[in-house]
């Protein structure tokens, strides 16, 4: 590779921050599934790589009842894919976990990882918009937290500051009942961006969220589509008119991975599947 | 470095960033190594040229094609996206460390007896992905063997003597633990 770097591995947060602020253009390393990627292409020159593995409390997976979840910046995307817990509560995360790349790449590649580096079409956003995720940030000014969708703010672009890193993502508890469930369109089965990605949350108080990615500049929520969908029973009906109505709610873009139209149409066909899916398993 | 090598041809291409090194220590198949590496250096890159370890392959270099997988503390991984660096106290195992002096493992006689492979580029990492899944589960499923070895690409065979010698395998080695 053309970049000449050298590598750092602080132990603590504060260290980090401190080399984050004194030294800029440095890049945070996680599992290195993107980072080591764009360098090797050449894409990318640096002086710097921060490896974050070496603080131990960001390798930090938890959940606690009343509390939520809790996923550190360290915490693999195939810890995240094969922890029982999440699969039985926050069923669309563990589903676009499991959904990411290659097994190998899932030993690596994090959750954090794959928000900071806000592609559109990023496999772990989508859930963590339906759950309503808030993100752990710390810098130079001292710690703060976002919601998930004031986090990205543009094509690979985020409201990190400088000098911040994100040290974790919570996602809060939920009811009895509580339903969710992941989709994405691919041109290959894993090795691949999402075509479209789509998670839709029914709560156990009968509201609807929905998220996407790869169909706006970033990954969004469906604010408009979620309300219309508030007096609405989850039936064939509501399914049918669902896969025709979100064409009115997002604002895809044709490139290399598929058209316009080609996006259009799977929205609605993976938002129908999941609804029918989702009352099969006696969602209302 | 490649030039000192015997085995030029499988020597992954590298230039040394003249920054300095880093001192790491790790285990590879088992034997300890005390290694100075360049911060610029990848996994792959200090099996081929500080250990002389040619049977990782890279193929795409990029974590698209599986065939540089080796197993990191346990955990099947593409060696191309490690940087060197991050090995420091890493248990690595690679597809020299499968077998046990001259006798091949069960896994690669498996290989050999279905036919699992043609040109053989991307059967060490293939050999990786499949020993990090009986690892995990001894006793795979035809879809978990596909899912396991969904990052390894095989060019020749088609897959399918793939998924039986790795099937094959799991049965021998349940058989072998009674």
């Amino acid at each position: 590779m053309l970049s000449k770097f050298d590598y750092v591995k602080p132990k603590t947060v504060e260290e980090a921050v401190a080399f984050l602020e004194n030294n800029p253009g440095t890049r945070v390393l996680a599992g290195g599934t993107d980072l080591i990627v764009l360098l090797r292409r050449n894409l990318l020159i640096t002086d710097h790589i921060l490896d974050i593995k070496g603080i131990e409390g960001l390798h930090r997976l938890d959940y606690k009842e009343g509390k939520g979840l809790y996923i550190g910046a360290a915490v693999l995307v195939n810890e995240i894919s094969e922890a029982p817990m999440i699969q039985d509560k926050y069923r669309a995360l563990s589903q676009a976990a499991g959904s990411l790349a290659s097994h190998q790449l899932r030993n690596r590649a994090t959750l954090v990882g794959n928000i900071c580096n806000a592609s559109p079409g990023a496999d772990l956003s989508t859930p963590l918009l339906v759950y309503n995720a808030v993100v752990h940030i710390e810098g130079p000014e001292g710690k703060r937290e976002l919601g998930i969708e004031d986090f990205f703010t543009g094509v690979k672009k985020t409201a990190l500051k400088k000098g911040e890193i994100v040290t974790g993502v919570s996602l809060p508890d939920v009811q009895e009942g509580d339903s969710s469930y992941y989709k994405k369109q691919a041109r290959v089965k894993g090795h691949d961006l999402a075509t479209v990605g789509i998670s839709i949350r029914r709560t156990s108080e009968q509201e609807t969220l929905m998220g996407m990615a790869a169909i706006a500049p970033t990954p969004i929520r469906l604010r408009e589509l979620e309300k219309k969908l508030k007096n609405r029973d989850f039936n064939e009906e509501t399914a049918n008119w669902l896969k025709e109505e979100i064409k009115n709610h997002v604002k895809p873009i044709s490139d290399v991975r598929a058209s316009l139209e080609y996006r259009f149409l799977v929205s609605g066909a993976l938002a129908k599947k999941i609804m029918m899916t989702l009352m099969e398993e006696g969602v209302k | 470095m490649c030039s000192t090598a015997k085995n030029k041809g499988n020597c992954v291409e590298y230039t040394d960033s003249g920054l300095p090194k880093i001192a790491i220590g790790f285990e590879v198949n088992g034997d300890r190594f005390e290694k100075h590496v360049d911060p610029t250096m990848t996994l792959l890159q200090l099996l081929h040229n500080e250990l002389k370890l040619f049977g990782t392959k890279e193929g795409c270099g990029e974590g698209e094609c599986g065939a540089c997988s080796v197993i990191l503390n346990g955990k099947a991984v593409n060696s191309c996206l490690v940087l060197a660096a991050e090995a420091d106290d890493a248990t690595i195992l690679t597809v020299e460390g499968l077998g046990q002096g001259n006798e091949l493992s069960i896994l690669q006689q498996e290989f050999i007896k279905y036919d699992a492979l043609q040109c053989g580029f991307c059967t060490p990492g293939m050999l990786m992905s499949a020993r990090s899944l009986l690892d995990r589960q001894p006793n795979p499923s035809d879809e978990e063997i596909k899912e396991a070895i969904a990052g390894n690409f095989c060019r020749c065979t088609g897959y399918v003597p793939i998924i039986e010698a790795i099937r094959s395998a799991a049965t021998r080695e349940r058989e072998a633990l009674i």
